[in-house]
């Protein structure tokens, strides 16, 4: 239940995820971005790149730790813990179905352990299991919405929410307009793949999900 | 840890179950079972890894993760084997310390010794003949291959692709400390006469060489 006590500071509000688009050789969006991230404010970024093979995504994840510039970002990579620990990351996120974390913990007890979850059961499950952080949705329709199913809807974060004592991330459909809806339903913060478009002003984008989310 | 008498690995795929494919092999006497599983999850990763390791110790045999250091890791297996494609040996070998082995893939002498640099415990040399088993962008590499990798690499070498009991003489008698199969026994009528059968090649094969 204490697991995330082992992190000492708050984990930030603000979640984002990488395209899916990236491969070994990065140049595209994910290093780009982490460029442009403010320096002073707190951001978690995933690398979600589940076609790269594990010597392409351990090539992008050393980009990306060489490439960020702020120790307000912090790292993690879906599923793959081991990629987290070789190249420096500061955690792990964990789709359904993945090793849970209890046994990742085991040989990685300093890393941030996030996992998705779909229902309240889910997330009480990972929450004993020892995870960080919880990763719900998707709350709204999406243009990525493939990937996660039909939306879940605000209702379904707020059962989630009040079952656990994790902060939950809403994911799916997220703009800065229904981030207080969000917040409202208890949800500890926000993330998302299109948060940032990248053919929008990020420094723009960035802070207006910044001063909604921490008002 | 490794063997050093010619040995039996045998590898899971994705059409038999893993541990009851892990059962047969280790009592019929295989001495390494690598679980090799790509479209797995996650915890039916850790679910399996974990039992096949407990049975791989029961025999006195080494069980062996592809490609999932993290498995390997959570697990407690004895390993973790590596392609090219995977993560790096020298990055792995820092996570997975000095007591656990790791194996890597390679296609030619220049990688297995590369391998070898980057602190692998052995090389899985292939593939040796053709196989259905993998698509290969390359040909089969020969008897002649291998004795080239052998000579040059002091780690053991477990040659794979396409061997069966009438060429696993011949793959020792030049040079590989063991071999490992895939369909030899997954698609075989009877796995364990298979597995047998497979013995009795290698040892054959370790007399002649």
């Amino acid at each position: 239940m204490a697991a995330n006590t082992l992190h000492k500071t708050p984990l930030p509000r603000l979640f984002l995820i990488s395209s899916g688009l990236e491969s070994a050789e990065g140049g595209s969006l994910l290093l780009e971005q982490l460029q442009h991230l403010p320096s002073a404010l707190p951001c978690m970024v995933q690398i979600r790149e589940k076609h790269l093979d594990a010597k392409s995504l351990f090539l992008l994840a050393q980009k990306a730790v060489k490439t960020s510039r702020s120790k307000e970002t912090l790292i993690i990579v879906n599923e793959r813990a081991d990629i987290a620990l070789a190249t420096g990351l500061q955690g792990v996120h964990l789709p359904e179905k993945s090793c849970p974390p209890r046994h990742i913990r085991s040989f990685a007890p300093a890393l941030i352990i996030g996992c998705s979850v779909h229902s309240p059961e889910s997330a009480r499950v990972a929450e004993d299991s020892g995870a960080d952080y919880l990763l719900f949705g998707p709350v709204f329709d999406t243009p990525s919405k493939r990937i996660y199913g039909p939306p879940q809807g605000v209702h379904k974060l707020a059962d989630v929410c009040r079952t656990t004592s994790l902060p939950v991330y809403a994911v799916g459909g997220v703009t800065a307009l229904n981030i207080p809806q969000c917040r409202e339903s208890g949800a500890w913060g926000a993330a998302g793949i299109s948060i940032f478009s990248p053919a929008g002003d990020f420094a723009e984008n960035f802070d207006q999900f910044y001063r909604t989310l921490y008002q | 840890m490794i063997p050093t008498a010619p040995f039996l690995c045998v590898i899971t795929d994705e059409a038999t179950s893993p541990l009851s494919l892990a059962k047969a092999a280790l009592e019929n006497g295989a001495a390494m079972i690598q679980l090799r599983h790509k479209s797995a999850s996650g915890s039916q990763l850790l679910l399996w890894a974990v039992e096949i390791t407990k049975i791989c110790r029961e025999y006195g045999a080494l069980s062996i993760i592809n490609d999932r250091l993290d498995i390997a890791l959570a697990s407690g297996a004895d390993g973790v084997h590596l392609g090219q494609q995977d993560l790096p040996a020298a990055a792995a070998r820092k996570l997975l310390g000095t007591s656990r082995i790791i194996g890597v893939s390679a296609s030619t002498p220049e990688e297995a010794l590369l391998a070898q640099r980057n602190g692998a415990d052995y090389i899985g040399f292939g593939h040796i003949y053709p196989t259905s088993s993998k698509e290969k962008r390359f040909n089969p590499l020969g008897t002649e291959t291998l004795r080239k990798a052998a000579a040059l690499v002091s780690l053991p070498i477990i040659a794979i692709g396409g061997i069966d009991k009438n060429n696993a003489p011949l793959v020792i008698g030049n040079g590989a400390s063991g071999i490992a199969v895939i369909s030899a026994v997954t698609r075989a009528v009877d796995p364990d006469m298979a597995v047998k059968e497979l013995l009795v090649a290698i040892q054959s094969g370790e007399r002649n060489a």
